[in-house]
Order: C-alpha cells, then structure tokens, then sequence
C-alpha cells in the first residue's frame, strides 16, 4: 500500500532556469507538487494522469525515494520514505519509459546485478529467474550484450528487473512512452499480472486507451495540484463529455 | 561490503567492455606511446645524420686572403666550395637554400694573423635548419685551423701552451649516473603518467556518473536498495582503478619504447633500467594514488553535475591544461621540492617523483607530500559524497 499525505515538493530555481522561465517569473523557488493526498491499494492500479510538466514524475521519485518531500508524508508498505528509505526501496520496483539499461552487460548480468543489489539468495533468484523469463521469453536473448537487442527485447529486459525482487509495491512511470504497439501489450500484460498478485500498483500516462483499461483509482495531477481523486468507476459516472480524453482536457482546462 | 563488491564489479565490467576506455587506457599508453617515441627518436636521429654526413655548399668569398683557411676548407669530401658568389646575394642565396653557408674572409685576415694579432672571417648561415649543423660543423672546421695557427704562434715565440692556461680543472662530479639521469628526464616521467593517470580516468568518470544519467540508468540505480554512497564508492574505486593502470601501463609503455629505441648508449640505457627498480616503483605508485583519488573524485563530482556524456566532456577536457601545467612548471629549472611546493598538487607528485627516481628524495618532504596528497584526496572524496547526495545535482536535467 501506498499512503500519501498532504505531500509538497518545492524546487530551487538557479538563476539560468529563471531565465528559461521568462520575466514573469519571480522568485528563487517553484512548488512542483502542493499538498497531494492520495492511497493506492493492493490488487488494484493507480493511474496518475496530466499533462507534461504537471508533477506526475516529481510524485513517482518522491515514492521511489529518489527525491525527499518537502513538506507532509509517504508511507510505502508501512515504511517512511524519508526515515526508512532502504526498507522502502527493498519493496518497490520502479520502471520508467527510458528504458534505463546497460548495453555493455547482457540481459542476465544486468538482471543478477540488481538481484544482487537487491539481497537475493542464489536458490531464491534462480527460481524468480526461470519464472520471469519463461514469462516474458528473455531466454533466447539471455545471453546477449543489450546493445545488440531490439527495443522490445530491450524492455522486456527492464520489465525482468523491475520486478525480478517480486517487490509488493510498482512504479510505472510512463511506462509505453514511446514503444511500439507489441512491447507497449507486454507491458499492459505485466501491469495486470501485478494487480492479480495483490501487489500496489501506481503509473502515469498519456495514453487514454491505457486509463480505461487498466485504471481502479484515478488522480489527475494538474500544475502540482491534484484536481480529481477517485475511483474510476467515479470518473466515468461525473464525466459531462464523451470520452475519458474529453473529460481529461475539460478538467484540465477548467483546474 | 557485499554491495560494495557488487558495484564495482558491475562497473568494472561495463567499463572494460567500453572500447573507448580501453584504448585511452591500455592501447594508447601501452602501444602508441612506444610507438610515437620510437618514430620521434628514429626521424630525429635519421635527420640529425642526414646534417652531418650532407655535403655542405658553401660559397667562399675572397679567398685570397687566407691561403691557409681556404687549404682547410676545401679538398674536404663534406665541403663543397663555390666560388664567384657576388657578397650582395649571399644572404637571399642562404635563405633561399641555393647554398648552405658563406665564408667571408677579411682583407687583412692574413696580415692580422701574421702580426699575432685576431683576423676576422665572417660565416653567413641559416642556424633555423638541419639542428643548427652547418654553423656547428664549419666551426669545427675553422676551429681546427685556428688551433693550428695557435700552436704555430707557440712555436713561434718558442712557449709552453700551458702559460696560457694556468689553472687545470679536475672535475670529480659525485652525480651518479642515476642522479643524472633522474634530474634531467625524471621529470618527463611524472609528465607522462600523470597525463595518462587524469586521461585513464576521465572517460569512466564521464561514462559511470554522466553517461549513466544520460542511459536513464540512474534513475533505477537510485531505486535500488543501497545508499547512495554505496553506489558513489563502487563508482568511485573502478576510476581509480582505471586512472592507476593507465598510469601503471604508461610507464610499462615508456620502458618497452625505449628497450625498442636501439640509439640509445647502453649506458644510459643501463642507467635507465637500474632507476626503475622495485623500491623507486613503489615509491612513485603509492604517490599516484592520493593523486589517483584526487582526480577520480573531481571528475566523478563534475561527471555527477553534468546533464549529459558530451556536458560533462566539454566541461572536463578543458581541465587537462590545468592538470599539464604544474606538470610542465616542475620540468622548470631551478624548480624543486621544498616545503611550499610539496603542497602544491600535481607539481609536487611531478617534483617528487623527479627525486626520487634520482634517489634524492628527503624523507621529510616526502611525508608532506603524502600528507598533502591524502588531504586532498579525503576532502576531494567528501565533497564529492556531499554533491551525489544533493537532489538538485543528480536530477540536472534528468
């Protein structure tokens, strides 16, 4: 489970970023997440949604334990993110749309580093390794430097190590961005695998088609402020146009 | 310590199989090094011969004051003599490499020389070509007859030549062949490796901190459950492991280069080999690494604040000028180790390494030299700890 309480992020601005950000910009500090409150469950998936630059990616590091929150708490299953942040990390798997792999290792050397990383006993890896390869049918590419490998093969590598610990918690963290139809199907596939764990699962996306077909709770996430919280089901019994697409942009425009 | 051993064991593998790394680390010192020597010194000693044994042209004007010097000059197998060369063009003819050298010869040379008194013979010569041989080599020539003309003024006034030089100066010089040595070309040394130990370990440095950012690699490392400083330290040894053995195989690649290098005197070569022994090699290896540690750290922090592989290289290359530049102020003369430069970083390992291959080195200068290094590798090593720590570092652009 996943407890968000009343979370802010505030950024410092250096001098070349205000520059960037233009004259109307005042002020050395920017809040890119403001008092978000918000529960992902076990066996059910969390869709955090908005548009760029909203604080979909602030909020997944800051569960993740890369970032600290400035201001209120997270607990990740039971564990403080800020106090406890190696117990958080050892529960979680984390995959972002970079697909974020070493293309000088192989697929195994890449999946043992982060096993090892992760404390795991050889009997215990092994077992976990047949599994998620027969799975995802990494075997015939196994052996392989990464580099040499497709960008769906490529994926189903980060997949095989976001969850080879099988963490009781995942971030997916735009995770279709820019894959293909085929790769971006095994990823929809693993994330509904997860729910049927009873693992928590929380992602971002830009994809609509994903939302409704993937989402039990729903956030949108609009200029660091969350401007809807529910299930769903909710979603769709308060949307005053056709689509979720529709709905997205309405609220958003309205925020 | 388990995780630790994880870390660089994952690092080092990735970075060995980094071509690029490999070759700035092994092939280039090892390999390219000697070979760059061997080319160098066999053009430079194939040229150096081509000035001595080249037939000279050189235009004689007015021999007919000096009978004497112009029996000297010509008949000689490396001399060719023209004559008939107006004094006007004698200059454009040099520069222009139509003749090599001209020989004036003053009206009263003669005259002069038979009243005991100085003749002048003015050379015109091009001191810019052939290592200054034409100049050096006509010298030689006139200085032989003048040494004649000398011991004839002798014989002459019926006088010993010792009157002339009262004084005999027996030179006793207590340098040994390795001080000498080690005082002369010691310096190129440091000058090598400590080029090769900062270029050994800057590509790692880019490729593990800003090239990882850059993969997207980063960001899931930081998700794994291990303290940051884990993943710093782990990072952190494979650079100095690099930076060293690219240091180490540099001075291996010095040492095959000049085994290859046959115009060496076996003498000096011998010399040569007896400074490289295994206490001198110890001595320079456990300076090069506080110094090793001090550029991993620095490169790493710069590596870690970079957005990307080609950020943190434009920003880094520049810094190999400051790295050569106390290097190259230790090759100064007059410039040695004492208490103010033995603080000095990179030129105290330059200085230091200098006497010690000459056998020279005080203890006391020494240990501040260590004390310095370590220092500066600790607070180097701290401060870039504090900086992989730092949100704002680490997600630069990320």
């Amino acid at each position: 489970m996943i407890v968000v309480d009343s979370i802010t992020k505030t950024f410092s601005i250096s001098r070349q970023q205000r520059r960037e950000m233009g004259p109307e910009f005042k002020g050395s500090r920017i809040d890119a997440v403001r008092e978000i409150s918000f529960t992902c469950s076990p066996g059910r998936i969390f869709t955090l949604l908005g548009p760029n630059g909203a604080g979909k990616t602030t909020m997944l590091r800051m569960i993740a334990t890369m970032l600290k929150p400035t201001g209120g708490s997270i607990t990740v299953a039971g564990f403080d993110v800020v106090k406890q942040p190696v117990e958080v990390r050892k529960r979680i798997g984390f995959l972002t749309g970079n697909t974020g792999l070493y293309d000088r290792l192989t697929p195994d050397e890449m999946i043992k580093y982060y096993a090892d990383l992760y404390g795991m006993d050889a009997q215990t890896y092994g077992r976990r390794r047949e599994e998620i390869y027969g799975l995802l049918g990494i075997h015939e590419f196994a052996g392989r430097r990464i580099g040499k490998l497709s960008s769906g093969m490529k994926q189903k590598v980060s997949l095989a190590r976001t969850i080879i610990h099988n963490p009781e918690v995942v971030v997916f963290d735009e995770p279709t961005a820019a894959l293909d139809v085929v790769t971006s199907r095994a990823i929809i596939h693993l994330i509904k695998r997860c729910r049927e764990e009873n693992k928590t699962v929380i992602f971002s996306t830009h994809r609509m088609g994903e939302v409704s077909l993937l989402s039990d709770d729903l956030a949108i996430i609009h200029r660091g402020t969350l401007i809807f919280n529910g299930t769903y089901k909710d979603f769709e019994g308060q949307m005053q146009t056709r689509s979720v697409e529709d709905e997205f942009v309405r609220l958003v425009e309205a925020a | 310590m388990k995780t630790f051993v994880t870390i660089f064991r994952k690092e080092f593998t990735d970075t060995i199989r980094d071509r690029r790394t490999l070759f700035m680390m092994i092939v280039f010192p090892l390999l390219l090094v000697p070979a760059l020597m061997i080319i160098v010194t066999n053009i430079q000693m194939s040229s150096m011969k081509k000035a001595e044994e080249k037939v000279l042209r050189v235009a004689l004007v007015a021999r007919a004051n000096a009978p004497g010097l112009v029996a000297a000059l010509t008949g000689r197998p490396d001399l060719r003599i023209i004559d008939g060369i107006p004094a006007d063009s004698m200059e454009a003819m040099i520069a222009r490499d139509s003749i090599d050298a001209a020989v004036v010869i003053a009206p009263d040379f003669d005259a002069a020389v038979a009243h005991m008194t100085r003749g002048t013979i003015r050379l015109f010569f091009k001191s810019s070509d052939d290592f200054d041989m034409v100049k050096r080599r006509l010298s030689g020539v006139i200085g032989t007859y003048e040494k004649q003309l000398v011991a004839e003024r002798f014989a002459t006034l019926k006088m010993d030549p010792a009157i002339v030089n009262p004084v005999t100066i027996e030179e006793h010089d207590v340098a040994s062949m390795k001080e000498r040595i080690g005082k002369s070309v010691g310096g190129m040394v440091p000058y090598l490796f400590v080029i090769f130990c900062f270029m050994g370990a800057m590509y790692p440095a880019i490729d593990l901190a800003a090239g990882e950012k850059e993969r997207g690699t980063m960001e899931t490392l930081l998700t794994a459950p291990v303290s940051r400083f884990q993943i710093l330290l782990g990072k952190f040894a494979v650079v100095v492991l690099t930076g060293l053995m690219s240091a180490v195989v540099s001075i291996f690649g010095i040492l095959f280069g000049m085994r290859q290098i046959t115009k060496i005197p076996p003498e000096v070569m011998n010399a040569v080999l007896a400074i490289l022994d295994v206490q001198t090699v110890l001595l320079v290896l456990s300076l090069l690494f506080p110094l090793t540690v001090f550029f991993a750290a620095f490169l790493l922090s710069m590596s870690v604040y970079a957005k990307s592989y080609k950020e943190a290289q434009s920003m880094i290359s520049p810094l190999m000028i400051v790295v050569i530049l106390p290097v190259m102020i230790g090759l100064f003369p007059g410039v040695a180790l004492d208490p103010v430069t033995a603080l000095v970083p990179v030129l105290n390992v330059s200085l230091a390494t200098k006497e010690i291959i000459a056998g020279t080195i005080k203890t006391g200068l020494l240990l501040e030299v260590y004390a310095s290094l370590l220092v500066l590798a600790g607070l180097s090593l701290f401060g870039c700890a504090r900086w992989f720590e730092r949100e704002e570092t680490i997600f630069r652009g990320v």
